[in-house]
């Protein structure tokens, strides 16, 4: 583009050059064509230019594309502004150049010039005629006057007369035969010319005009008339008064002839005026000649040159639209990237104007903000992962969170609260409409506000009982309460239904262990002392007395014996030996104990069913041996009002899926009445039983040793099978505890004690 | 050197002419130098008589180049001649007005003042010690109307369109004794 714009300035300045260059030898007109196609090139070059560029830009504006409007816009500006003053000015100074040629030509002025020509021509014409008709008389009066003067002296007379410059007589081929005046400058006068000669000899007399050839020369006194005229009888005329002259002039004259000659000059004033007139005349003419070249010359000149600054204008304004667009339109197309999102850095340009330093800070400005939304975006994100975090943290609580609303609503709560409550869906419902918390709504409600009125704790704390479902075992629930911003209320609850129980647990164990220390003591003693006094006395009574002793020792004795077990179960309970465990064949175990119920074996009522496949384990013996023992009592008990009664004990191996050994079972089944619901659930509390007689400390012990050996150990009921469909509580058709091991022992431990199986 | 010559011979263009017959032209070498005669026969253009009858002075040019055959190199100019003429109308004495150097001449009628023109004899183009060179030369004979002597704005756009050519140019081989060659 600037390539073109200089090849238009370079040839606007070539033909302004070539204007000015007219002072010299007239390159202009010389080359005048040349120039005029050269121009005529370069404007085709710019036309064709423009017009690409132009088209472009129209197909840029119609295809929509980015700044192309503005663009457009600010080139119309531009050309505008260059184009019109051009056509202003061109149409001025073409009306301009126009009128003042056309004034320079006036008819008036033309015919005052022809008119001065023509009177200057008369007066010469008529100084001419003039003179050649005096010189004519002259030459009449010579040939008939019989002068008695010398010619000479006649001649000297007639110039005088005719105050000419020179009076001469001529012979017939034109020699001078005397003359009188004459040049100074030449000893005789000019010959007449051949014509004039011959003029004079056909009509009497002629006349020219000589000397004008020359301006200059004509003025200082060169522009003369010359008038020959014939005198007539020439031949006889004499004209010197001597003879010899006269027989020469006769001898000379073979024709004859003679001629009178007058040279007048011409006055210097009047032809001055007269060579003024025909200068200017001719340079008149010369320029109305001239006319059409001038005007063709500066019209072709003002055309080009404005063409050429049009043209030169229109590229300009292109140019400068574009230079003047680009920091717009970066700036615009980085608006629009800003716009779409897109903070990317931005183009800037680097040039010092106000533009381009915008476009310099629009590109900063992007940039901060880019880093403030990725500022922005980092805290956002570190903010989900804190809220995961704490999501996470929630969700794996075993307590329960739930938060209130300002209204009392659950605007939200964890998993933990729905498992507690057994309520899946807890948002949106008030405390009150919680199915089972109806009971504690109200008291937790006033506790909320009694600690709100409080302001000094940061929070509450209660305990509660609850009967989530009927005829289910109460919860336990530690409650606490805190306020939230935004009048929320935050409530933080946990299930210590499991650690009651252990505590009291704990508190039976100790119970146990000190009332057994307490009551062990005296019993001893006692026995002692009721066999002492049998021993004593036994011997000095008789009769009925001594039966009545021997009956009434033998049941102190007896009722001290059976004190001493319970309390030995409450210190086996309480203060049950640390586990010795050690690998173990829980069939040889198993077997062991029931040779102590041959009875019941023989009876029918236990029957054992073993496992030969089944795994050793890691336990300790003896406290094994007790479980065993107290569960086949348990059972025993519970069949022995029944005569159908039976106890099944079995073994049982289970594998995981990949087919390794994973636990040994031991499981005992009765079809006594099975445990009632209660006991289900606090079974492993102690003085939980269903039996009569018995300290309901057997299963508490039995949990105690499990929990020792990693055991899981469950109790259920039976069901028969009739009624497992139907409504209500199915009616039970035994009892059934299993003791899961999953503690196996190794190979290394099982080859250490294969060959004795029980050990202690 | 006759090949080289004829080939030049015929790359030159013999004869330009423009309104304008050369009825005879001839040279001759004298102990002078070398002279030149000719007599061409033309008329006036009409817009020239014009322009003439409106006071414009018409210039006419005779120009002649003697040249040396070099076959190495560019011909050798070895003399140059140029005579003109101005010619101009007098309203004043109704009178053609012929300058020639400082010469003037006056003629009552055009066909008067175009004769002086037209012949020239005698017209020494060159010294005898110019062409003393041996070698084939050639002349290069021009006559012409002067446009480049009007008025300016007349120029623009002068040419052969206007009526205004006026010119013959010949280019003429000369014999070994400067004659020129039928």
């Amino acid at each position: 583009m600037s390539l073109v714009t200089m090849t238009g300035i370079s040839g606007a300045l070539a033909f302004l050059l070539s204007i000015g260059a007219t002072g010299g030898r007239g390159f202009f007109e010389r080359y005048y064509n040349s120039l005029f196609w050269l121009n005529a090139l370069v404007a085709t070059v710019l036309v064709a230019v423009i017009v690409v560029s132009g088209m472009r830009l129209l197909w840029q504006v119609k295809r929509g594309m980015f700044g192309s409007r503005l663009l457009l816009k600010l080139a119309g500006i531009f050309a505008l502004v260059g184009v019109v003053p051009g056509v202003l000015i061109y149409t001025v100074s073409y009306q301009f150049v126009n009128r003042s040629i056309e004034s320079w030509f006036d008819v008036r002025l033309a015919s005052a010039l022809e008119a001065g020509l023509n009177l200057g021509r008369s007066t010469l014409d008529s100084m001419v005629a003039d003179l050649s008709q005096r010189t004519h008389d002259a030459a009449e009066r010579m040939a008939n006057g019989t002068s008695s003067q010398p010619q000479l002296l006649a001649l000297e007379r007639l110039r005088e007369q005719l105050s000419a410059r020179t009076v001469a007589l001529v012979g017939s081929s034109g020699q001078v035969l005397l003359a009188s005046g004459g040049d100074m400058r030449s000893l005789t006068p000019d010959r007449p010319s051949t014509r004039l000669m011959r003029q004079a000899r056909d009509s009497g007399a002629a006349s020219e005009l000589e000397g004008l050839e020359d301006d200059a020369q004509a003025v200082q006194g060169l522009a003369r008339i010359r008038a020959l005229a014939l005198i007539p009888g020439g031949g006889a005329l004499s004209l010197v008064p001597g003879g010899a002259e006269l027989r020469l002039g006769q001898a000379g004259s073979s024709g004859g002839e003679r001629y009178l000659m007058v040279v007048q000059r011409i006055p210097a004033s009047v032809l001055a005026n007269a060579l003024a007139v025909q200068t200017a005349s001719s340079e008149y003419q010369q320029r109305a000649l001239e006319r059409d070249g001038l005007r063709r010359m500066y019209l072709g000149t003002l055309t080009l040159v404005l063409v050429l600054a049009v043209f030169a204008a229109l590229l300009l304004a292109v140019t400068l639209g574009n230079q003047l667009a680009r920091p717009l339109l970066v700036l615009a197309d980085g608006v629009r990237q800003v716009a779409r999102g897109d903070l990317s850095a931005k183009a800037a340009l680097s040039a010092k104007d106000e533009l381009s330093g915008l476009t310099r800070s629009f590109a900063d400005m992007t940039e901060q903000l880019a880093e403030a939304r990725g500022m922005v975006e980092q805290s956002v994100s570190q903010l989900e992962s804190a809220r995961t975090h704490l999501q996470t943290i929630l969700d794996n609580l075993t307590a329960g969170v739930i938060v209130f609303e300002a209204d009392g609503r659950i605007s939200s709560a964890n998993q933990g609260a729905s498992s507690i409550l057994h309520q899946p869906a807890l948002r949106g419902l008030t405390l009150d409409k919680v199915p089972g918390l109806q009971d504690i709504a109200e008291t937790v409600l006033q506790r909320f506000e009694q600690h709100e009125a409080e302001e000094g704790t940061d929070h509450w704390q209660d305990t509660f009982e609850l009967q989530l479902r009927a005829g289910g075992d109460p919860l336990t629930l530690l409650v606490r309460g805190a306020t939230l911003p935004q009048r929320a209320r935050l409530m933080v609850f946990d299930d210590i239904t499991d650690v009651v129980s252990a505590q009291r647990s704990a508190a039976w164990s100790e119970v146990a262990r000190r009332l057994a220390h307490e009551i062990k003591n005296p019993l001893t003693p006692i026995q002692l002392s009721a066999e002492r006094l049998q021993h004593k006395l036994e011997a000095k009574l008789e009769g009925a007395d001594q039966s009545m002793l021997t009956r009434a020792v033998g049941t102190i004795v007896n009722q001290v014996q059976a004190m001493k077990q319970l309390v030995n179960e409450f210190r086996d309970y309480a203060r049950l030996p640390s586990a010795k465990l050690k690998p173990l064949d829980l069939n040889a175990l198993v077997s062991e104990v029931l040779t102590l119920y041959a009875e019941a074996q023989e009876k029918g009522h236990l029957t054992a069913q073993l496992e030969p496949e089944a795994e050793r384990i890691v336990g300790d013996a003896s406290q094994l041996r007790q479980v065993i023992h107290n569960l086949v009592q348990n059972a025993l008990d519970a069949v022995q009002d029944s005569p159908d009664g039976h106890v099944v004990l079995r073994t049982e191996q289970s594998y995981s899926p990949e087919g390794d050994p994973r636990s040994v079972r031991l499981v005992i089944t009765d079809n006594g009445p099975g445990f009632a619901e209660k006991v289900l659930k606090r079974a492993f509390e102690p003085y939980v039983t269903t039996k009569t007689k018995g300290t309901g400390l057997g299963l508490a012990v039995v949990k105690k040793i499990a929990d020792e050996h990693g055991a899981r150990i469950r109790l259920a009921n039976l069901h028969g099978p009739e009624n497992a469909g139907s409504e209500g509580s199915p009616s039970v058709t035994g009892a059934q505890v299993s003791l899961s091991f999953s503690k196996l022992a190794t190979a290394a431990d099982a080859g250490n004690s294969r060959s004795s199986p029980l050990e202690s | 050197m006759a090949c080289v010559l004829g080939l030049l011979m015929a790359l030159i263009p013999l004869a330009l002419a423009e309104g304008v017959e050369l009825q005879q032209l001839s040279t001759q070498r004298s102990e002078d130098g070398l002279s030149l005669s000719y007599s061409a026969k033309f008329e006036l253009p009409p817009s020239a008589d014009d322009a003439l009858l409106k006071g414009v002075p018409i210039y006419f040019v005779v120009e002649t180049t003697v040249l040396r055959n070099r076959w190495y190199w560019r011909d050798a100019r070895v003399a140059r001649a140029s005579r003109s003429w101005r010619l101009a109308w007098q309203p004043l004495t109704r009178q053609y007005k012929v300058s020639s150097g400082g010469l003037n001449q006056s003629y009552a009628t055009l066909t008067e003042a175009l004769a002086s023109i037209r012949d020239i004899a005698g017209w020494r183009i060159a010294e005898l010690r110019e062409i003393e060179d041996s070698g084939s030369y050639y002349l290069e004979f021009a006559f012409r109307l002067d446009t480049s002597q009007l008025p300016r704005p007349m120029q623009i756009g002068l040419g052969a369109p206007q009526g205004w050519g006026l010119s013959i140019e010949r280019s003429l081989p000369l014999n070994p004794d400067f004659s020129i060659k039928p």
